[in-house]
């Protein structure tokens, strides 16, 4: 299940959802981000989240489609917000359900790798000293291509 | 949410305040003039031949505050307890940022007088710099907060660019709908769109030196000089929203989206 939303989320609900009327996953876990109040500079005071409507939910099923081919997955919840955020605010939900822990922690962990580098959304953040784009981050892209050195080998 | 201006007959009238509680009322309004930059520095330099031009302007404003009864026709008289106007000379737009505060304690918002104080300041600006500059443009004159009174607080959202871009024209990409001319539609997004100034376009698949995505940026340069920045810095592209670079091949109606590295999470 994956959603891109302007609406705030609840985690507990989502994960409720996901495991509502189950008995065989033995493991779940859930990442949410939130809006820092400092990045590039200090005192963030809001933060704008554009993304690529049509592309951006295909990209994200693809991420979760390449995750379920590489772990032996129960469930995904994943939810992206766009618009105005404020700091403190949560952005985005990954919920992996899977019998066993491990599978459920990497899953976690590498869709929110490939998130940040695959999925078309850019962060406009808000200052006492003006608006600026965020720049991308080159550990990001180090973290994702974790996965591909995992892969091969 | 009904006009309050309009009476049951549809008719423009005054709203009877005798009754609503007094209550502290502050509204601020912004807006801009923006000038070539040689007037700009002669402004800062105090070198205008009209003299000191925010002085005027600021006096323009406060007096304009005091006046909007008489300017805008349903206005109440109101007996302001602070005005105030503040500039704020912004180099990089080559403009003059206008913001007014108007307070009072009363029965009615104060936001008609904040706009009114932010416009004549921003023609009083004008007219001091004319001598010098006619392509002046004043704009964006807008609330940008109030509080107090019944309808409770507004603050206008710090977000000034479309909250999602890129929304497909057709519902599935790729596919021509529109047969008469066949065309490339090509899209700019976030950072990119900013910069280039330019959010949507189609381009008459014919235009194109090669069908790829490295023709279609050809393309682009030789119509647009300002496109020569989809080489610059690092540009990511999509084809009928799927990464692509520049070999991906193009065929009629394609969408294809520029924009910079992605920032999500």
């Amino acid at each position: 299940m994956i959603r891109v939303q302007q609406e705030a989320f609840d985690v507990g609900v989502e994960q409720q959802a996901l495991l509502q009327g189950r008995s065989d996953i033995g493991a779940v876990v859930s990442f949410t981000g939130l809006v820092r109040d400092f990045n590039e500079r200090p005192e963030v005071t809001a933060l704008t989240l554009e993304h690529y409507a049509g592309m951006t939910e295909k990209a994200l099923e693809a991420i979760v489609e390449d995750a379920c081919g590489r772990w032996p997955l129960q469930g995904v919840r994943l939810i992206h917000r766009v618009g105005c955020l404020a700091p403190g605010d949560p952005i985005v939900l990954v919920v992996v359900a899977s019998a066993h822990r491990r599978a459920a922690f990497e899953a976690c962990d590498f869709i929110m790798d490939y998130l940040k580098t695959r999925a078309p959304f850019w962060k406009k953040e808000h200052t006492a000293s003006g608006n600026y784009w965020v720049a991308e981050r080159s550990s990001d892209h180090q973290d994702a291509a974790r996965w591909e050195e995992a892969w091969n080998n | 949410m009904s006009l309050t201006h309009l009476n049951a007959r549809g008719e423009a009238h005054m709203v009877d305040v005798a009754d609503k509680a007094e209550s502290r009322r502050e509204a601020v309004a912004s807006g801009r003039i923006r000038m070539h930059p040689e007037t700009l520095a002669l402004l800062a330099d105090g070198e205008l031949p009209k003299g000191d031009v925010l002085a005027t302007a600021r006096i323009a404003g406060i007096q304009a505050a005091k006046r909007t009864h008489e300017l805008i026709p349903l206005c109440h008289a109101l007996p302001l307890s602070k005005v105030a106007i503040e500039f704020r000379l912004d180099e990089p737009t080559s403009s003059v940022e206008v913001s007014a505060t108007c307070r009072l304690n009363g029965r009615t918002g104060v936001e008609m007088e904040a706009l009114t104080a932010v416009s004549v300041a921003c023609l009083t600006l004008y007219d001091m710099c004319k001598a010098v500059d006619k392509d002046m443009e004043i704009g964006e004159i807008r609330l940008e907060s109030k509080t107090g009174g019944k309808s409770g607080d507004y603050r206008r959202q710090a977000m000034s660019s479309p909250i999602v871009t890129g929304a497909s024209r057709h519902a599935d990409p790729g596919l021509a709908l529109d047969t008469a001319a066949p065309c490339i539609h090509i899209k700019c997004l976030a950072e990119l769109r900013e910069r280039l100034g330019v959010s949507d376009i189609d381009l008459p698949f014919d235009a194109l030196e090669s069908a790829d995505i490295a023709g279609l940026k050809a393309a682009l340069t030789a119509k647009d000089a300002r496109f020569a920045g989809l080489n610059e810095g690092r540009v990511l592209c999509a084809v009928n929203q799927v990464m692509g670079g520049d070999q991906t091949p193009l065929t009629d109606g394609d969408e294809v989206a520029f924009f910079p590295p992605v920032t999500g999470g």
